[in-house]
Order: structure tokens, then sequence, then C-alpha cells
């Protein structure tokens, strides 16, 4: 046990603050503000562009796929200090796409479609829900029928997010429509730009984009398979567990935390500082207290992966702890200004410039997204303390 | 005591409802969302002044129905469910304040108008962080047949669509302690300055400024003997006004509630309902628990408040229970209704924005329980 980074870890850390201090510019924060609903500009991509050359792209990745080796610790320290500036780093495709192409994937699926993560070249859309199949995943019907050696993909995926900006799908679909239905479903990889796909925008309360994708009469080649046929649910299965991973960092906890900190010593309107009320500083002490334990449950995740553990149950607590201290972070950060904190981004007076507003729009989406918390709590009790499961 | 409601007060609340449903669809609520909408339902409007609406609680003499303030809370629960634009709330406001302020020439001025349905209303007389806070915001200089305002107004409900304001101002007299005045004044013109706020739930609020803004002698309010309104009067319309909103936001809480209950029935995952597992039976039944709860607290300050009574302890309690089981079932709809009420394109999310923003209008949880506490002698 040991609650402090070693030298090395330290050194990477100051490195990942080097490098987002000189890079994070106000311009691309707008852009980032922006880009939930809009194509991506210039500022995005150049960024991306950067990070991609500092190999961090691939940095939990083995040598031999071109990557920087770098363990669960070091990916959970970048990833925290991105998600601190409020920008985003490796994404899914890095986090959770590549590492199951590299776990399951043949050799031709590695040598095709690894190099171009690692280059920061493609961006990949995670198509699982379709409407009648969320939480209930394995139910999912978008078909994929083998036509000689081309697969035909007619159905369609939502909740696709980042769809309008990916360039390829990391598609679920049946393949065997007889088999049981955990057992008939494999992954295929689908260039977005291929004929037959179409991508519609769904637009969220948060004013976050994302999308319901199309799939019809899409040809694709048989090699883009990934792995063996029919034996996609438990490759995405780990892919999901991998994503609640991703999820359990607190990096931009800690930032609204230390920004509540200074934004209540600033006079309101009738000139009372909220620090002044003992309420509100009790309120942020709270938020304090949950946000280090959230930032705990994330690095005992990531010890126990780099101890070569799957964390399932810590990754699970945390997402249900993390998404609902969201909620209450959100709601801490809009009732602490009065009246004031029901103004929006749209409004130049917005305490915080309207940070806290969306975020009480945007929190929602992650108590109920990647596994709903009333699923996530019969994990919790039926793996962690094997309970009985009933109904289900 | 009778804890249940009379059948005229059923009847009333069907009456609202069913009227509610018909004119006001969330297609309006949409609608008058939009940037530049100018927040007026005239269709809706006409249908609460042909229904009688307006009169409920306001004396025969006047055009009014002399029913009682309580029934306008009855109304203004089912407003809450189909929300309703925040015009009607922002005129009945004024009206109460006009009918308990105001000598009989005002309320021979305005009253009759606005039960008929020609005058659209707003106020601006307490803090609208914090509904106990009465201190005028404005300051009132005295000149020849009249006074000149000046000052900045926060949040001022349809500000820039009424066509008639009532705010109140310390006077700065020579000689004469300060006092403090209401006023009743047209928007726009000489000295008038108005800014739209945007907010979670895009209503229509202003911020205000006026410089040196002429109200003329006949428009003042200058209470019982001329000497300023009284702050029991003032702190009266305050509590009635966070009454009458904590019943909006009970009819809002039961509206969530019922169409994410529906949901449940119909949505099926692991090839049955989601409402057939407990997990999400707990949750709605931790919603209602908030709700009754709510409902309960809200209708007794709205009957207290209609009695006359200033009422800060049932006020206070009403305000804490409506705030967290408004803002908690629209959180916890989201969650039984996933991805599917979280898109624009469905309709959960205007009930959870107005959620928000009544939360904090007139005061948080931790704002009212500060006025218990000091209702209570803990403070």
């Amino acid at each position: 046990m040991n609650f402090e980074l070693d030298a090395a870890q330290s050194v990477w850390r100051d490195e990942v603050r080097a490098f987002l201090r000189e890079n994070v510019t106000p311009e691309l924060l707008a852009e980032v503000g922006e880009h939930r609903t809009t194509l991506l500009g210039g500022e995005v991509a150049a960024f991306r562009k950067k990070i991609g050359a500092k190999g961090w792209f691939g940095l939990n990745w083995p040598a031999e796929f071109g990557g920087m080796g770098l363990g669960p610790i070091y990916q959970h320290i970048l990833m925290d200090e991105f998600e601190y500036w409020g920008v985003q780093g490796p994404d899914l495709t890095v986090t959770s796409v590549a590492p199951m192409i590299m776990r399951h994937g043949t050799q031709q699926n590695r040598e095709q479609f690894l190099p171009p993560i690692a280059r920061g070249e493609v961006r990949y859309a995670v198509g699982y829900s379709e409407p009648n199949a969320g939480t209930d995943l394995a139910s999912l019907k978008t078909r994929a029928e083998l036509d000689g050696e081309e697969w035909v993909i007619n159905g369609s995926k939502i909740w696709n997010s980042q769809a309008h900006v990916a360039t390829h799908e990391w598609l679920c679909v049946r393949t065997d429509p007889e088999a049981p239905k955990h057992r008939g479903i494999s992954v295929i990889i689908v260039p977005i730009d291929t004929p037959g796909v179409e991508v519609r925008p769904l637009i969220t309360w948060a004013d976050y984009r994302t999308n319901e994708t199309f799939f019809t009469d899409v040809r694709v080649p048989r090699t883009n398979l990934i792995g063996q046929l029919n034996e996609g649910w438990q490759y995405i299965t780990g892919a999901l567990s991998l994503e609640r991973g991703a999820l359990t960092n607190a990096g931009d906890f800690r930032r609204h935390v230390d920004e509540l900190k200074e934004l209540v010593r600033l006079p309101l309107e009738d000139g009372t500082r909220p620090v002044d009320n003992a309420e509100v500083r009790r309120a942020i002490a709270q938020l304090d207290a949950d946000v280090e334990a959230a930032v705990l449950m994330g690095l005992e995740a990531a010890s126990l992966l780099e101890i070569g553990e799957m964390p399932t149950i810590t990754v699970t607590v945390a997402k249900v702890f993390t998404s609902e201290l969201r909620q209450r972070i959100a709601d801490v950060g809009t009732r602490i200004f009065g009246l004031a904190g029901a103004l929006s981004t749209a409004d130049p007076a917005a305490p915080a410039a309207g940070r806290y507003e969306k975020l009480y729009r945007n929190a929602p989406l992650m108590r109920f997204g990647a596994g709903t918390n009333e699923v996530l709590r019969d994990v919790i009790a039926q793996r962690g303390y094997t309970m009985p499961r009933l109904g289900r | 005591m009778d804890l249940t409601h009379s059948a005229e007060q059923l009847e009333l609340g069907a009456v609202a409802r069913s009227l509610f449903t018909r004119e006001c669809p969330t297609s309006l609520v949409r609608r008058l969302r939009e940037p530049g909408s100018d927040g007026l339902a005239p269709t809706l409007w006409q249908a609460l002044a042909s229904a009688g609406i307006f009169g409920i609680p306001f004396e025969e003499k006047y055009g009014g129905a002399g029913a009682g303030q309580y029934e306008l809370g009855l109304v203004f629960e089912q407003a809450g469910r189909a929300l309703c634009p925040t015009i009607v709330y922002s005129t009945m406001v004024f009206g109460l304040g006009v009918a308990r302020l105001g000598g009989d020439q005002l309320k021979s001025r305005y009253l009759p108008d606005l039960v008929e349905g020609r005058l659209r209303a707003s106020h601006a007389t307490w803090n609208p962080s914090n509904a106990a806070d009465l201190r005028p915001r404005l300051s009132a200089l005295r000149v020849a047949d009249g006074w000149l305002l000046s000052g900045r107004l926060l949040f001022v409900q349809n500000a820039q669509a009424v066509d008639v304001l009532m705010v109140t101002a310390r006077t700065s007299v020579h000689r004469e302690p300060q006092r403090t005045y209401g006023f009743l004044i047209q928007p726009g013109g000489a000295g008038w300055l108005a800014r739209a706020l945007m907010t979670i739930a895009h209503d229509q609020q202003s911020e205000v400024v006026l410089s040196d803004y002429f109200v003329a002698d006949d428009a003042v309010l200058t209470g019982p003997d001329g000497t300023g309104l009284a702050e029991g009067d003032l702190a009266w319309l305050a509590n009635s006004a966070i009454a009458l909103q904590c019943m909006e936001m009970v009819g809002g809480t039961a509206a969530v509630i019922e169409q994410t209950v529906a949901y449940t029935k119909v949505r099926e995952q692991f090839g049955r309902p989601i409402g057939s597992f407990q997990a999400v039976q707990h949750l709605v039944a931790d919603m209602r628990i908030a709700l009754d709860a709510a409902r309960l607290t809200a209708t007794q300050a709205a009957w207290w408040t209609g009695r006359g009574e200033i009422a800060n302890r049932a006020v206070a309690i009403a305000k804490m229970k409506c705030n967290e089981a408004y803002k908690w079932a629209t959180l916890n709809c989201h969650q039984l209704q996933g991805g599917m009420g979280y898109v624009l394109d469905t309709d959960l999310h205007l009930w959870s924005s107005r959620a928000k923003l009544t939360e904090l209008q007139g005061g948080t949880t931790d704002t009212a329980a500060l006025w218990l506490e000091r209702e209570s002698g803990l403070i």
C-alpha cells in the first residue's frame, strides 16, 4: 500500500501537466464547448494531433503494437489531468476498442486496425444500444449476413455518440438469430463512409449531440469481423467494463470543487458572499470528501488492473457513486448563487459562465448511461456478495 | 379539521385540469421557449378569462368571483402540471398585491381589467433569491406630482411583455423618515432599460434598470396611513406568491411521476415491463412519498396565506418540501426514462428545467430552512 506517486509517476504527471498548460488554449476550450452540436473545427483536430505525436494514444498498449507499454496507473494519471483541464484525451477508441482488438482480434485485425488508431488518424463510434435493446443489450437485432466475401448489414443503433465525427463504427451485430441471445452476437468494424450508413442527430437536454445510425444493405469485407464469429458478447462486455473503468476518473470533479471554493468567495448581487453561509461551506466540504472517495475508487481500480485483476466490482461501485456525485455537484453549483444559478451559458451574467447549469443538465446521462445504476446495484449485490438473483 | 376537498373544490380542479390539457399543450410550452418569444399565449389567455379563472380570488365589486385565494392555488396546481406560462402567475400575484395594498381607486383601476383578461402584469417586491428579504432595490426621489425611481431589479418575470409592474422603492424626502412605497409602473419609456435573462427554463425574466423613471402620484401605494407599506402586508404578498408557486410545483411533480410510470409500464427490457422491477418501483414509491409531503405542506401554506395570514412557518416548510420533491422527481424520472426521456424531442426536460428554476426562485431549501429557523426562534 502506498498513497504517494513514486518518482517516475510524479515525473509523468508533471510532463502531462506541462503539456496541458502549454496546449489547452481558450480557443481550444471554446471549441470543446461547442463541439457537442457542431462539427469539429481546427482546434480539437490540431490538439489530437499533438497528443498523437506524444505517442499518448498508445500509452497503455504493448510495445509490439507500437504503444508505450505504460500501466493503468500511468493511464489513470493522464486521464485525470486531461479531465481536470476539461479536454478529451485518449477516448474510447484507444481505451476500450483498441484493447479489445489486441486481446480478441485476429492477427489480420491487429495489423489492419491498430496502427491508424495509434497515429490518431481514426476515431471509432461504439454501436451497441438499439431502440429496444438498451439495458437489455443482448436483445440487439441489427443483422449481419455473409454474402460471399462480404458482410451485409441491416438495422439501426441509437445513442451512437460521436458517430457524426467518427471515421469507423465498432458495431455489435447479430450473426446467428437461432442461437440463444448472448451467443449469436459478433463485432464488425464498419467505416462510417460506407454506402448505406446514415447518421441522424439526436440532441439531448444537455445540448449534447448523440445519434441514431441506420444501416441499410451496408457491405464491408468479411475480414472486418473482429476475432471469432458469434463470440462478440464476451468482447463487448469486456469493453464495457473498460469503459466503466475509464469513467471512474474524477479529475473534472476535483476541478469543480476547487473552482467552487474560489467562486463562493465572490460577492453576490445582494453583497453577501456564499462562503459566509455555513450551509454553503458544509455542502462544499461534503462534495470535497465525496470527490476524494471517488478519486480513491479510480486509483484502486487502476491499481487492481496494474496487478492483473479485472476490477469489475470496484469500477461498478465507482460508476454508481461518481454518477450520483456528479448530480450532487451540479445541484450544489446551481443553488449556492441564488436565482443567478439558473442562468445558462447563454447569459453573460451567469456564475462560472453557466458551467454548473450545464453540468446539471448533463449529469442525468451518466446515471442511466453505460449500464443503469439500478442494474449496476444488482451487479454489486449479486456479484460482489453472491446474493441470489431475482427476475432479470 | 378536514384535509379533504369539497365537491366544489374538486370540480374546480377538474375544470382547470381539462382547460390546461386542452389549451396548454407542450407544443405551446415549446413555442414560448423559443428565442424571441414574448411569452404571451393569447388563446390560452382568452380561455382562462372566459372560464373566469382570473377573477377567482377577487371581490365581486371588482368583477371577481370572491371564491378565495386557496381556490386559486388549486388552479395553480393544475397550471403546474401543464407548465402554464409564467405570465399567468405574475399577473395573479400582481392582482393579489393590488387587492391587499391598494386603495379603492387603484383596485377599481386595475382589478376589473385583470379579471376580464385585459391586463397582463408582474411584480418585483422581494428579493427573487429570498422572498423573506423585502428590502426595496429601488430608491424614490420626490419631484413635483410624483417620484423618480432609480435602481436595478433582477429576475423580473415578463417585465417586457406586461402592461403594468408593481415595484417597491425607498423614499428619500428631506426631513422625512425613509419609507417603503409601492409603485405601479408601465414598462418602457424614459429611464427604463431592460435586458432579457437566459435561464435554464427559457422563461421570460429580465434585468430592469431604472434611471430617474417618473411615476405620477396616482400610481403610488403609500400604505394605510400614507406612511409607507406595512412590512406585514409585503411579507404576506411574498408568502402568498411562494405558496402558490409551491402549488404549481406540486402539480409539476405529480405530472412527471405519472408520465414516467406510464412509460415504465410499456417499456420492456429482459422480456418484461421495466416497471415490474422492484428497483424501479421503489424509486417511484420514494417520489410518491416526497410528493405527498410536498402536496400537504403546499396546500397548508396556500390555505393559511389564502386566509390572509403571513404564515411564515407553513410557507417555509412548503418551500423546503416542494423544492426537493420536484427537483428529485424530475431527476429520477430521467433515470427511469433513460435515453428516451433525455432527448429534446421528448417532453420531460421541459419539467426538469422548470423544477430547477422554481427551486431557486424565491429561495432554495437552505434559504427556506433559514426562514423556519428564524420563525422557530433558533436564530
